[in-house]
């Protein structure tokens, strides 16, 4: 007698990963290629504020207690954040005074710029030494080639900045993936190639709608964010819902998927943080910095819940420090 | 590292333009005529319309609109290429040291692969500043010639012209570019 089963292949994490992954950006490329400025305000409000905190976090539980032979790396990587992120405030207050020509706001932003990409090439090259029989010296050429860009281009330099920056959380969850989830390594590479295929369907499909409105300051400033006033032969709509689209997936990253692939990323899971749980660490400091990051982002909530364009320029001048901040991290771990 | 250059990020570019999208303006139609016996470029401007926006130019001074402080030249200053010029020699000085040093420890692919990326992104630069190179001689004046296919490609044209208030009662701005027949060359 013949018995017939019925040959199960059950999905594996990796595949359910991949799938939902997929899923999640098919469904949100719709969304905000049908509303691209109701998102733009949606997804600002709800995960800006968390996602900075979810990014505190997770650096915070990867610095060492003790510096050791990382001390000029850190030292390094924590000064220029805190010395280019002033430099950047200064810049953006003092925007509205009487010395503020178009001439002296590309000067100084240009050398901001310099600045920023030879602190980055200070980093990798420090990086560099830590590691045995690499020279990491190649990355000044690049570092002068870049500075050179910013000096030409300023304008198109700082939009693909923008464009740029939600791709960093990918990096950082390849990174993660590798060291925590190897298993999901090749579908998170398979996902990342259905990015561009997404992209190319969003412009496709806008790339022939009219620009988006700009009758509010709100818009205007949605608009001129994505880049309307530099590449106005483009529509508006398009560039929005890319920029949308690219940062909603950054604030996925940071807030599900990055807790996911490493659970010393879950926010409440303190106990393997060495600021915290070591014994030569700082637990009250670490916690109180916590209360305090939490106490901010339900400060942003409502401020933005009482004037959303005040408090969205506000939070996009500040924010500039967690972007720097990124980098010393994203570096360390190459 | 061309992943790691993101700064400025998701961070607006400071506000320099802290003014609603209404910015001064005047609607109005305009009128581009051709002329063949014209001699010079010129922009005749209703009276009224003029009045229109000598009231824009008074808000402008006392400080109701600060607009034309934000609109940009989209030029490239002397300092700017100066400064790029500057770290596209360093950009190659230390590419070549670089290349020099790591010399015997590189492999020939690795090598090639770096000088590639040097001379692409040199290239690059220079292919920005050559594009920041004036336009031909026909988008620098303003006559007939500006509208052909040729100097679409530029997408702007500028020259002197010669304004004009004329008191007739008209509802739109009249352009009169000058439109001289050229002679055929000499294989026509």
């Amino acid at each position: 007698m013949q018995e017939i089963r019925v040959a199960r292949h059950p999905l594996t994490s990796a595949q359910i990963f991949l799938i939902a992954f997929l899923a999640s950006c098919a469904f949100a490329a719709a969304l905000i290629g049908a509303f691209p400025l109701q998102m733009s305000i949606a997804t600002i409000f709800l995960f800006a504020g968390v996602h900075n905190f979810m990014e505190f976090r997770y650096f915070a539980a990867r610095m060492p207690v003790r510096w050791g032979r990382s001390r000029i790396y850190y030292s390094v990587g924590i000064g220029g954040v805190v010395i280019l992120a002033a430099a950047y405030l200064s810049l953006y207050f003092s925007s509205g005074n009487w010395l503020w020509s178009i001439n002296n706001w590309t000067l100084l932003t240009a050398g901001w710029n310099t600045l920023f990409i030879i602190w980055l090439g200070i980093l990798f090259y420090l990086r560099g030494r830590q590691r045995p029989g690499s020279d990491w010296s190649w990355a000044f050429p690049i570092v002068f080639l870049l500075a050179a860009l910013a000096w030409i281009i300023p304008q198109y330099w700082s939009l693909s900045l923008v464009y740029l920056h939600p791709l960093i959380a990918l990096w950082f969850l390849d990174r993660q993936i590798r060291r925590t989830k190897p298993e999901w390594l090749r579908a998170y590479r398979c996902s990342l190639l259905s990015l561009p295929i997404f992209l190319l369907i969003l412009w496709t499909a806008l790339a022939r709608q009219p620009n988006l409105p700009e009758d509010t300051n709100l818009f205007w400033r949605i608009t001129q964010h994505a880049g309307s006033e530099i590449l106005p032969g483009i529509s508006s709509h398009l560039l929005v819902a890319t920029h949308v689209f690219l940062e909603t997936i950054h604030y996925f990253v940071w807030i599900l998927l990055l807790p996911l692939v490493d659970f010393r990323a879950i926010p409440w899971k303190l106990d393997q943080i060495p600021l915290f749980s070591n014994r030569n660490g700082f637990p009250k400091v670490f916690a109180a910095a916590l209360v305090v990051s939490l106490l901010l982002v339900a400060a942003l909530w409502f401020g933005f819940g009482v004037n959303y364009t005040t408090t969205r320029d506000i939070y996009f001048a500040f924010a500039m420090a967690h972007v720097l901040a990124e980098f010393p991290f994203l570096i360390k771990m190459l | 590292m061309l992943l790691s250059i993101v700064g400025l990020a998701d961070i607006a570019r400071p506000n320099n333009s802290k003014n609603t999208p209404n910015k001064g303006s005047v609607t109005t139609q305009m009128m581009i005529h051709l002329k063949e016996d014209a001699k010079e470029a010129k922009l005749v401007i209703p009276r009224s319309q003029l009045q229109q926006l000598r009231a824009q130019l008074d808000a402008l001074d006392n400080g109701v609109d600060n607009t034309a402080a934000i609109v940009s030249s989209g030029g490239i200053t002397r300092t700017q290429t100066i400064v790029s010029g500057l770290f596209l020699s360093m950009a190659i000085v230390f590419g070549g040291i670089w290349l020099v040093r790591s010399g015997k420890n590189r492999s020939k692919t690795a090598k090639m692969a770096a000088i590639a990326v040097i001379l692409l992104g040199t290239g690059s630069v220079a292919m920005l500043v050559y594009a920041n190179a004036g336009p031909p001689p026909e988008a620098r004046s303003i006559t007939g010639k500006m509208f052909s296919q040729a100097v679409h490609i530029y997408g702007f044209g500028s020259g002197q012209i010669k304004l004009e208030v004329t008191n007739e009662d008209r509802q739109y701005i009249d352009l009169i570019v000058p439109d001289p027949k050229t002679s055929p060359s000499p294989e026509e």
